[in-house]
């Protein structure tokens, strides 16, 4: 198993990820929303640092035999599926800004044909 | 509908200074009863100081959309000041305005929502290179097998469509290389589309959007938006009719 000095470093390191993400929403550098993700990471983090006896068990139903390999199979799957996530909220948020943009172009249209009329009265 | 029909043509361009004053200019002398609307398309030559200067109607898009976003700006602008008719034509003089009338004659006579100015049902005029073409037939074959819709020309941006697509096009309209995959959303609109023959000439300044390095990526990307449109519309839905009604608008003079 984990020797005990190695889970201390684990454990102070996860506390540190929790406080650099409190830090981010504190400073509104972070919005909640996009954050429940990562926070989600840190708290199996936190469990399995804790009880890294669960790993093993849930690898072996997996049919994984070495515990290196899980972790990092786990770690990569969770990894792909939050930048997807991110993936997924910047194309949402181009579409916005487009939508922002053509809008704007109308609205500039207007406030010059605006401007033209009044120029003329 | 008939002679009270509001016809707007809607000219996107991406730094064309070179072209944009001659296209619109000749609009305006043989098609002067016809509204115009260009969109220049956050270009960083002088295109928009030349709209400016020539006192042009103009949409000025601050940041670079691509065609599908500044030809959706001419369709949401077209919609909200309840223009019946909406044609794109590119702002690089390859689409000439003397075929305009043929490409509106379906909409007014009722018998299509989406009229395609097509290079190849007679033959005539710039033909683009062999490779080209090959690519083009590619992607319209892959549209006849996913909508069962036969369009020779699926890359033309010389189209017109009537006011139900103007509404369909301005909350909806592809990126990137929107061309073949607006077709699909037609089809799967239940729109009807058809082509009309027009002369296209080749490129009169400036340079072409698609470079040849950009010709595989370009296929790819509209291939799998085919495919992915297609798909996304799952068994035909039809729309016709209920959009017709409830078209409303008070937001613009």
């Amino acid at each position: 198993m984990i020797p005990n000095n190695l889970r201390v470093v684990l454990i102070v390191l996860v506390i540190s990820y929790f406080i650099v993400i409190l830090y981010f929403l504190k400073q509104k550098a972070l919005n909640l929303k996009y954050t429940l993700l990562w926070l989600v990471a840190g708290l199996v983090m936190g469990i399995l640092v804790v009880v890294p006896e669960l790993l093993t068990k849930i690898i072996r139903i997996f049919g994984i035999q070495d515990n290196m390999n899980g972790l990092f199979i786990f770690s990569i799957g969770l990894i792909i599926l939050i930048l997807l996530s991110l993936t997924s909220i910047a194309s949402r948020q181009n579409r916005k800004l487009r939508t922002l943009t053509q809008e704007m172009a109308i609205l500039d249209k207007r406030v010059r044909e605006l401007e033209e009329s009044a120029r003329k009265e | 509908m008939g002679k009270q029909s509001k016809v707007l043509v809607i000219i996107p361009a991406y730094n064309e200074a070179e072209n944009i004053v001659h296209v619109v200019k000749h609009m305006m002398e043989t098609a002067p009863q016809y509204d115009y609307l260009v969109v220049n398309d956050g270009s960083t030559d002088s295109t928009l100081k030349l709209c400016k200067q020539e006192n042009f109607h103009y949409l000025d898009l601050s940041i670079n959309m691509g065609i599908g976003g500044a030809v959706q700006a001419g369709y949401i602008y077209a919609y909200k000041n309840d223009y019946d008719i909406a044609v794109q034509m590119d702002g690089d003089g390859q689409h000439d305005i003397a075929y305009l009338d043929r490409l509106l004659q379906p909409i007014l006579n009722k018998e299509a929502d989406v009229v395609i100015g097509s290079r190849f049902l007679e033959k005539e005029g710039f033909q683009s290179s062999a490779s080209r073409r090959m690519g083009i037939n590619i992607l319209s074959m892959l549209i006849r097998i996913t909508t069962g819709k036969k369009v020779m020309d699926v890359t033309s941006g010389y189209r017109a469509v009537n006011r139900m697509f103007i509404e369909i096009y301005s909350k909806d309209y592809p990126t990137d290389y929107p061309e073949p995959e607006a077709i699909v959303e037609a089809v799967m609109h239940l729109g009807v589309v058809k082509e009309v023959p027009v002369q296209m000439r080749a490129r009169e300044g400036g340079i072409s959007s698609i470079t040849f390095k950009k010709s595989i990526y370009y296929m790819i990307k509209v291939t799998l938006a085919i495919l992915v449109c297609r798909l996304s519309y799952g068994v035909r839905r039809g729309r016709r009719g209920e959009i017709e009604e409830g078209v409303v608008n008070d937001d613009t003079q």
